[in-house]
């Protein structure tokens, strides 16, 4: 900043607008600092280091088999590309089914055969995570439905509501006029 | 530049030309050089942040055992991390471009972490994790994006950097334009010690400039890709030939009756299948399946060394179903995905990246002796010339502003 404001400069010239593109250009270098917190939050999250995700919502009983749940960030859904809004959750599978569970989805509204049972997670048995679409007419009592298939072929499925798993969703859509 | 700002000289057309060309030029970078110093120097970093990965850490090294040690295969070294942690589940095995790194081979722990593990790529050997703090991620990204979060597209971060490609390559074109003859300094290389810090610095400015054109182009033009990146990534606009992501046949995947995983073909079986289907493949990337209708992902650099060459092989039956070559990318494609392996250098090995440490260290030199010629120089010119645009105003002033504002 002093470079700009020194006599010698102002005596040059320098217009008012390269002196604030001056700031601007060193603002952007002390802004790192700032982000630094956050930046380490986000490696600590993704090494799993913080758990699940950042907003555990505990053990959930599916058939036999249970599985933690998680929503991986308190955001709001983020812009997916072309696919629309998605947002992630993650799970981990209960040590006993860890074997057993061939594979696990996840779907807005109840899946009507297996085929259909929605996004399919992706990792360890220890820590999965799908980037679940949310399609434009969610309403605000929508349920996520999670599907496990086992390797021997069985199918158990649970549904809790999108409210309790991700509260910011539900803000989200009422801000963008869904209906409730 | 000197030598394109006769001061002495009437103000014929063609020298008020070049002097509004020399003010471009010296406003091209200047009212952001704090900005363009930070990140030509973190980039320079950057480009070496592995090397200095290695130099700190003896884990990361790949220490053969006697000169003609073999190297082993994904097997075996998935064989190794089973044995030294059972409970892990392997999810990827890279083989760095240069010998001199140990193999990483990332893991997911029953306790929900994940993290690599550093393998020495001859005897199996787990040498050591991966630290908490990541160096070189770190320096990436604040090279790159200066540590902001993606929460929903590209952050301010990345369009600020990457935007800086536009001063970048102005002031290359100008300062090409303004230094009448530059090849000379080709022939006639000059660097005056001992006539002052000006006569210095203003020698360097020019010898680096000229012997970094490549290079400047090169940095310039990838990182404004990366704006464009970001533009088409932000306005969902796709200019992928790939289709989506292929995945194993529900048939393929089978119900096993004791209802336990069934047993899935081995990496050197993968590889194999990869290699007989692209002869000359070199695999340095192995992926295992991320769930059960997921494939082993193999991927190597083959003829053209920007770009891996990637092939997906069905884990129960060993065939290869989906391959995604050099050549099944578009024009676009190809050029587009060469940009980023352009801009970092990290597709040769050790050579090509000290070659690019070089001369982003030259490029940083240049972003601070161009501000200490300004410092000297500049500022009593744009004084000159101001001082003449009260006596005689003309249509040339408010040109050179909008030239400057670029």
């Amino acid at each position: 900043m002093s470079t700009a404001r020194s006599p010698s400069t102002r005596r040059a010239g320098v217009p008012a607008w390269k002196r604030w593109l001056f700031r601007v250009s060193a603002v952007f270098v002390v802004l790192p600092l700032f982000y630094l917190p956050a930046y380490f939050h986000s490696q600590e999250l993704n090494r799993g280091t913080k758990g699940l995700g950042e907003r555990e919502l505990g053990e959930i009983a599916v058939g036999p088999w249970s599985v933690r749940f998680a929503e991986w960030r308190v955001e709001q859904p983020f812009r997916n590309g072309e696919a629309g809004y998605a947002k992630s959750f993650t799970l981990a599978l209960c040590d006993t089914c860890a074997k057993q569970v061939k594979a696990a989805y996840l779907r807005v509204g109840k899946p009507r055969n297996l085929r259909a049972a929605g996004s399919i997670f992706f990792g360890s048995p220890y820590r999965q995570s799908v980037a679940l679409p949310i399609p434009e007419r969610v309403t605000a009592d929508a349920e996520l439905w999670i599907t496990l298939e086992g390797w021997d072929g069985s199918v158990h499925q649970a549904a809790l509501p999108l409210a309790e798993a991700s509260p910011i969703t539900i803000e989200w859509l009422s801000k963008r006029g869904n209906p409730t | 530049m000197s030598a394109a700002v006769p001061a002495a000289r009437p103000a014929a057309p063609k020298a008020g030309r070049a002097r509004l060309w020399f003010l471009v030029h010296s406003w091209a970078a200047l009212p952001l050089w704090i900005f363009m110093f930070f990140v030509c120097l973190t980039g320079t970093i950057a480009t070496v942040s592995q090397e200095i990965v290695w130099l700190a850490d003896p884990a990361v090294r790949a220490r053969a055992p006697s000169a003609d040690a073999r190297l082993l295969g994904y097997d075996e070294v998935l064989a190794a991390v089973n044995r030294a942690s059972p409970e892990s589940v392997v999810q990827s095995i890279s083989r760095p471009v240069k010998s001199q790194f140990a193999l990483s081979v990332r893991v997911g722990n029953p306790d929900g972490t994940s993290q690599s593990i550093y393998v020495n790529p001859y005897t199996g050997e787990i040498q050591g994790t991966d630290p908490s703090f990541n160096f070189r991620g770190f320096v990436r990204a604040l090279h790159g994006w200066l540590l902001m979060p993606f929460t929903n597209g590209f952050n301010l971060g990345w369009y600020a950097v990457s935007l800086l490609g536009l001063p970048m390559l102005v002031s290359l074109i100008t300062g090409l334009v303004v230094y009448k003859k530059f090849w000379r300094g080709f022939l006639r290389p000059r660097l005056r010690f001992g006539h002052g810090a000006r006569v210095f610095w203003g020698d360097f400015h020019r010898l680096a400039g000229i012997w970094s054109i490549p290079f400047i182009l090169i940095i310039a033009i990838t990182g404004l890709w990366f704006t464009v990146q970001a533009v088409l990534g932000d306005l969902s606009i796709s200019i992928s030939s790939e289709g989506a992501p292929p995945i194993v046949a529900r048939e393929d995947a089978p119900y096993t009756p004791d209802g336990l995983p069934p047993r899935i073909v081995s990496l050197d079986e993968a590889a194999a299948h990869a290699s007989e289907y692209l002869p000359g493949l070199q695999p340095m990337f192995v992926s295992l399946p991320g769930n059960a209708y997921d494939h082993i992902v193999v991927a190597g650099r083959g003829a053209y060394p920007l770009l891996f060459e990637r092939l997906h092989v069905n884990p129960y039956n060993g065939k290869v179903e989906y391959v995604r070559r050099v050549a099944d990318r578009s024009a676009l494609e190809l050029f587009t995905e060469s940009m980023r392996p352009l801009h970092t250098g990290d597709f040769a090995g050790l050579w090509l990246k000290l070659v690019y440490f070089f001369f982003g260290l030259l490029l940083t030199m240049m972003v601070l002796s161009g501000l200490l010629i300004w410092t000297k120089r500049t500022a009593h010119a744009t004084a000159a010339m101001l001082r003449r645009r009260e006596e005689e105003p003309d249509g040339s002033v408010a040109e050179l502003e909008t030239e400057g504002a670029r």
